[in-house]
């Protein structure tokens, strides 16, 4: 059997030479590559937990902004209201991505219970735009023709009343369903004008703890009933991504708001989380770049050593573009095998770590994210093209 | 494929060559294709270089060597790699084996190196006996004579295709015997492709029916 080309060129280049620095550089590049596709990875399954957790099925969450209220403030309402300028700076900011006033009623308004249930008191309303309503209802709108006012409650609200009120004070709890079919009396009235209306318990709230009704509604009675102008508003309603954004967090205070700090409560981890993994990353790219450079080093070494063997092959009528390609693959299956060894060693730490964390009801996939694999890939693609290069100068250099 | 000289001038030897008349140097030549061509050239003249410009490894020189009417310096080196592999063949005076291959592959790695072999291997084998190394091709490259050397050269220039052979002084470390037997197997090689040769040599010989002579 007669040798191929390549196996010709086998005998007459010598890759040998710098085998060690062929180790140190293989070497570096897994480890490089292994912390790399970690740090990847850590991120990804920090977020597949935070998200998990706090909202299994909105890829967004809600935040309702008001100012915080200090022994200063008190007594001076205008302080703990939103100047248009301050409400420009929230809109404008990149974490927020849609935005809504909170506006709140200026007139007055009772609700009394049908019957004789001889339930009276004073509450007030607030409106928000639907769009950041989580109570979908067709009854769910008002005309000025309407007698009857939907309206939205928290549903803190109710579980307020059924398990503190209700048992302490021997009263009936009542279901949302029963909530639901009372007809409540409700009054609205600014001096002497007053309107009666019915109001509807349509749903219960989750995400805003108010007493909601319709925008139309609302704008029509502060029309009528209140001072005409609109008022400026103290709560402000935000759509965000991740209420975790540690920019978001700092904002808030920064500026003195507050919200609700239980949806911002993983902020801090995720920052000590996220610190940790771009040093894990960054040192996986220092390390990356010091294989790269050995990795060209040896290169070097190996086409140096047989500068003469080379310049006669190609005396001979090899073309550069074959010792280029010959050289490539002394060097390619190496890359590949350490990138798969690497890949196959973060997805057995995946594989493992969710197991560990399942132990603690914690769900992360037991799979590599594709931004891991798609990074492998683009390491490799990397290492390949550099040196590409280095062996195309170098060849080029003598040839 | 056309050679052409054009006032081609070695800068080294500028002075001593404008001081004398040469049928080369320094003039207007166009090889003709399939001609067998010799020059004669005493030691010094510059012989090797010549042979070193036709093939373009050497480029220290004035005026021009056009390859099928264009400049050797303006081809790429791809193509040049090319045009050895498939158009030019040469067989150098120090004869450039590869010392860590055997005989029989340093023969190969030009046959193959083309990817579609021009000759198969049983006709290396009969060539290789037609030149009497038969009985070394296994050996190292390190091991062999110079007059084995030479032979594994003309072997190896003979095995890929070609329009043009250069030839410096490739019967120098050779007998008679095997001068001969060389001389006839590159004549019907050269005859095989209709290809011509351009042999350089110190003194007149007749061991071809030469077309051409040339005085360097």
């Amino acid at each position: 059997m007669m040798p191929s080309f390549y196996q010709l060129l086998r005998k007459i280049i010598q890759t040998g030479i710098g085998r060690s620095r062929l180790i140190m550089a293989a070497g570096g590049l897994g480890i490089a590559m292994i912390l790399l596709l970690i740090a990847i990875q850590a991120h990804s399954d920090f977020d597949q937990l935070l998200h998990s957790q706090q909202n299994a099925n909105e890829s967004a969450d809600f935040l309702v902004i008001n100012k915080n209220i200090t022994n200063a403030m008190m007594g001076r309402r205008t302080q703990s209201v939103f100047s248009a300028e301050e409400v420009a700076d929230i809109r404008k900011q990149p974490f927020v991505n849609a935005f809504g006033f909170i506006t709140s009623n200026q007139y007055k308004v009772t609700a009394a219970a049908p019957g004789d249930l001889h339930f009276y008191t004073d509450m007030f309303f607030e409106s928000v735009p639907d769009s950041f309503i989580d109570v979908k209802h067709e009854a769910w709108n008002w005309t000025p023709a309407d007698n009857i006012i939907p309206i939205i409650l928290p549903n803190d609200f109710l579980n307020l009343y059924n398990f503190g009120f209700a048992l302490s004070q021997d009263l009936p709890q009542i279901s949302q369903e029963t909530v639901k079919a009372i007809p409540i009396k409700i009054t609205i009235s600014k001096g002497l004008m007053t309107q009666e209306f019915t109001g509807r318990i349509v749903g219960f709230s989750d995400r805003i703890s108010s007493f909601l009704v319709p925008g139309s509604f609302m704008e029509w009675a502060n029309g009528k009933f209140g001072s005409g102008e609109a008022a400026a508003p103290s709560r402000v309603i935000i759509k965000t991504k991740d209420p975790s954004d540690p920019a978001l967090v700092q904002y808030l205070e920064d500026k003195g708001y507050t919200t609700n700090q239980d949806k911002i409560k993983y902020s801090k981890t995720k920052m000590i989380v996220q610190t940790i993994v771009s040093v894990i990353g960054f040192f996986g790219l220092i390390l990356l770049l010091f294989a790269l450079l050995v990795f060209s080093m040896f290169i070097q070494l190996v086409i140096a050593s047989c500068k003469k063997e080379i310049q006669l092959l190609v005396t001979l009528g090899a073309a550069p573009g074959q010792l280029q390609r010959y050289l490539m693959r002394q060097f390619v299956p190496l890359y590949m095998l350490i990138g798969i060894i690497s890949l196959l060693l973060v997805a057995g730490i995946q594989w493992w770590a969710s197991h560990q964390l399942a132990a603690h009801e914690m769900t992360v996939s037991p799979l590599i994210a594709t931004g891991t694999a798609v990074a492998a890939v683009a390491v490799i693609l990397l290492v390949y093209l550099v040196n590409r290069v280095t062996v195309r100068k170098y060849i080029n250099a003598i040839s | 494929m056309q050679i052409q000289l054009e006032n081609l001038v070695p800068v080294p030897l500028k002075d001593k060559i404008l001081q004398r008349s040469s049928d080369v140097w320094n003039r207007q030549i166009s090889f003709t294709p399939s001609k067998f061509i010799k020059i004669k050239a005493p030691s010094g003249t510059g012989k090797t270089t010549l042979v070193h410009y036709l093939y373009h490894v050497r480029t220290d020189y004035t005026g021009q060597v056009l390859v099928n009417g264009k400049a050797w310096t303006a081809y790429s080196k791809a193509a040049i790699a090319d045009m050895r592999q498939t158009q030019v063949s040469v067989v150098f005076q120090d004869l450039r084996i590869f010392e860590q291959l055997t005989a029989l592959e340093n023969i190969e790695l030009k046959r193959v190196m083309g990817g579609q072999p021009y000759c198969t291997a049983e006709k290396v084998t009969e060539m290789a006996s037609r030149l009497n190394i038969t009985h070394v091709l296994n050996q190292s490259g390190k091991t062999l004579s110079y007059g084995e050397r030479q032979r594994v050269a003309i072997l190896r220039a003979l095995v890929q295709p070609f329009q043009w052979l250069l030839m410096d002084e490739p019967f120098s470390h050779l007998d008679d015997e095997n001068a001969h037997r060389a001389a006839q197997l590159i004549t019907e090689e050269c005859k095989a492709r209709h290809a011509g040769f351009i042999l350089t040599d110190l003194d007149d010989d007749t061991r071809f029916a030469y077309d051409i002579h040339y005085n360097l």
